[in-house]
């Protein structure tokens, strides 16, 4: 197989930022974020796993301890495979907590396809129960929801690029040795995980952190766009009918797979304490971006046109415009907090 | 207006049931005639409309349908207010989907209009071969809940049609029963049903023609 990684010379300016920072003895953490919120290189899917994977947690920053670090991290899950997951391989029990959760996990994985036939091949569904059910066990708060199914994928296909050093489209799982698949199902596992810790609240009961997020979005937008806001109020709209998607499966659903890769870079690069309060920047961008189209229909044209947006062409430079001013706008209500206070 | 905005009346129906029996692909059936073997799971709530004629007025669907997951109860129940019928929807083929019915019965007694008309729609009727669920369990359930019933397959294009269009006459003949003539309250968002509890004969309609 070809190899998607281009040599020294070939490499991009922004690869070859990457590479030099990510063979340091020490990654400088700091640097890596500020790198990578501006997105991977995509010709490099080895720089875009590392950076992931250094950024949540993953991989150590220090390269003398990834070798041993991994392996431990590889070790702790196959026991927790060991533990949660052989005894109900057969089949969901019913009556049972686990056994419901399980099923619906399984009526989940054959409708999970972000746009990429892998996700239909069995190794990888099988994988993709894995993570979940264990990760629902480990989460029982929560438990699995449907749409973390759909937040995985980005995960797998990262890291699965990254081991077979191609480019995701061209993902051939067949190609994959069960060691590799392991690799990736461990590695998609803890990711998954820290990935999910900033936003456990979205799945509780009564989902507090998606209300949460709706209620902000909808005060920024009264802020900075009023005569949309007012026509949504008058047309009947409720934010949460036309964002609840967005927030519980972070606009996974509303772009073309390669621009959510894309985002997700900005998401893991964003500060320590997390992409959440980004997300709803975001969100209110993207809303404000069909302002003047939203501002012509009532509440039926408005439903409807929001539940399927005219983003199947989008690419990662209609993305990066969306971040760059979600960015902005972040800034300034950072900077004078009491736009956000209620009067 | 557009031709699309020319109706005597707008019902407002959700579409319930566990996750998995095939919701989405019978409003994808009735109001676009698709059918999507691969379709995503719903979530939170997905919105659609088509307007059919009966007894020469025309009523305008406006559907709701929900995502089944329990998890998405507090968020879906919200639309049940205001609703004037519900295809309560299980999968002929999945036991457990029939056998959750009651729970779903009492979201709606819960948080619906007590007068909401029902329709038990058993889908999948494309999967006889793995049938776990008899046409007389079904119709013995509907006559004790007083509901109507009846059997699809959105896939083969089976009775779908004819399910929406027996909810939406039955809400418009009781509802016209009622002499409540008043069109302007149902041409509002939320309606106001004002009619009697369901009388309708289910066993009139019948489970599984």
């Amino acid at each position: 197989m070809q190899s998607a990684s281009s040599t020294g010379t070939q490499r991009s300016a922004k690869a070859q930022k990457f590479h030099r920072l990510l063979s340091l003895p020490t990654v400088d953490l700091a640097a890596l974020r500020e790198l990578l919120w501006s997105g991977a290189p995509e010709e490099d899917p080895k720089v875009r796993a590392q950076s992931w994977q250094m950024l949540l947690g993953y991989l150590p920053p220090v390269q003398d301890r990834q070798p041993s670090g991994l392996q431990k991290k590889r070790e702790e899950y196959e026991e927790l495979r060991r533990r949660h997951y052989l005894p109900v391989e057969a089949e969901a029990p019913s009556g049972d907590v686990d056994g419901a959760i399980l099923r619906q996990i399984r009526l989940d994985i054959p409708r999970t396809s972000p746009g990429l036939p892998i996700f239909g091949h069995q190794r990888i569904q099988q994988l993709l129960e894995r993570i979940l059910f264990i990760w629902s066990l480990r989460h029982p708060a929560s438990g699995y929801v449907q749409g973390i199914n759909d937040l995985a994928t980005p995960f797998v296909v990262v890291l699965l690029a990254s081991e077979l050093d191609c480019l995701p489209e061209e993902i051939n799982v067949d190609a994959a040795s069960d060691d590799t698949l392991d690799a990736v199902e461990a590695g998609a596992y803890w990711c998954l995980t820290k990935f999910l810790s900033d936003i456990q609240d979205h799945y509780t009961s009564g989902q507090p952190g998606i209300q949460q997020m709706v209620a902000k979005l909808r005060e920024i937008v009264h802020r900075i766009d009023q005569k949309l806001y007012d026509h949504l109020e008058e047309q009947g709209l409720d934010f949460l009918q036309l964002s609840f998607r967005w927030m519980n499966c972070l606009l996974l659903r509303e772009f073309p797979f390669p621009c959510v890769i894309r985002l997700w870079d900005t998401y893991i690069a964003e500060p320590l304490e997390g992409f959440s309060s980004f997300h709803v920047y975001v969100c209110a961008v993207f809303l404000i971006y069909w302002s003047p189209q939203l501002k012509q229909m009532d509440y039926q044209q408005l439903m409807l046109f929001m539940q399927k947006l005219p983003t199947g062409k989008w690419r990662n430079q209609e993305i990066e415009t969306l971040l760059a001013e979600a960015f902005v706008l972040k800034s300034l209500f950072h900077s004078s907090p009491n736009h956000l206070n209620p009067r | 207006m557009s031709k699309d905005d020319d109706y005597d009346y707008l019902f407002k129906v959700v579409l319930i049931g566990d996750s998995g029996v095939g919701k989405s692909n019978l409003l994808s059936r009735f109001t676009r005639d698709e059918f999507n073997l691969e379709s995503k799971s719903t979530i939170g709530v997905e919105f659609a409309t088509k307007s059919i004629t009966t007894n020469g007025k025309v009523i305008k669907a406006q559907i709701w349908d929900t995502a089944g997951q329990e998890r998405y109860r507090a968020i879906t129940s919200a639309y049940y207010r205001g609703a004037v019928g519900a295809l309560l929807v299980y999968d002929i083929s999945k036991r457990v989907t029939f056998e959750n019915l009651e729970r779903w019965l009492q979201e709606l007694r819960d948080h619906a209009d007590p007068n909401i008309v029902i329709m038990l729609v058993g889908n999948k009727g494309d999967l006889r071969h793995l049938r776990a669920v008899g046409q007389d369990e079904a119709l013995a359930f509907a006559e004790k809940h007083g509901l109507a019933c009846i059997e699809t397959s959105a896939l083969e294009a089976t009775n779908v049609e004819t399910a929406f269009m027996r909810l939406l006459s039955e809400i418009y003949t009781l509802m016209s029963s009622r002499q409540i003539t008043d069109a302007d309250s149902f041409r509002n968002a939320q309606p106001a049903m004002q009619v009697e509890p369901v009388q309708a004969a289910p066993s009139r309609n019948g489970c599984c023609p």
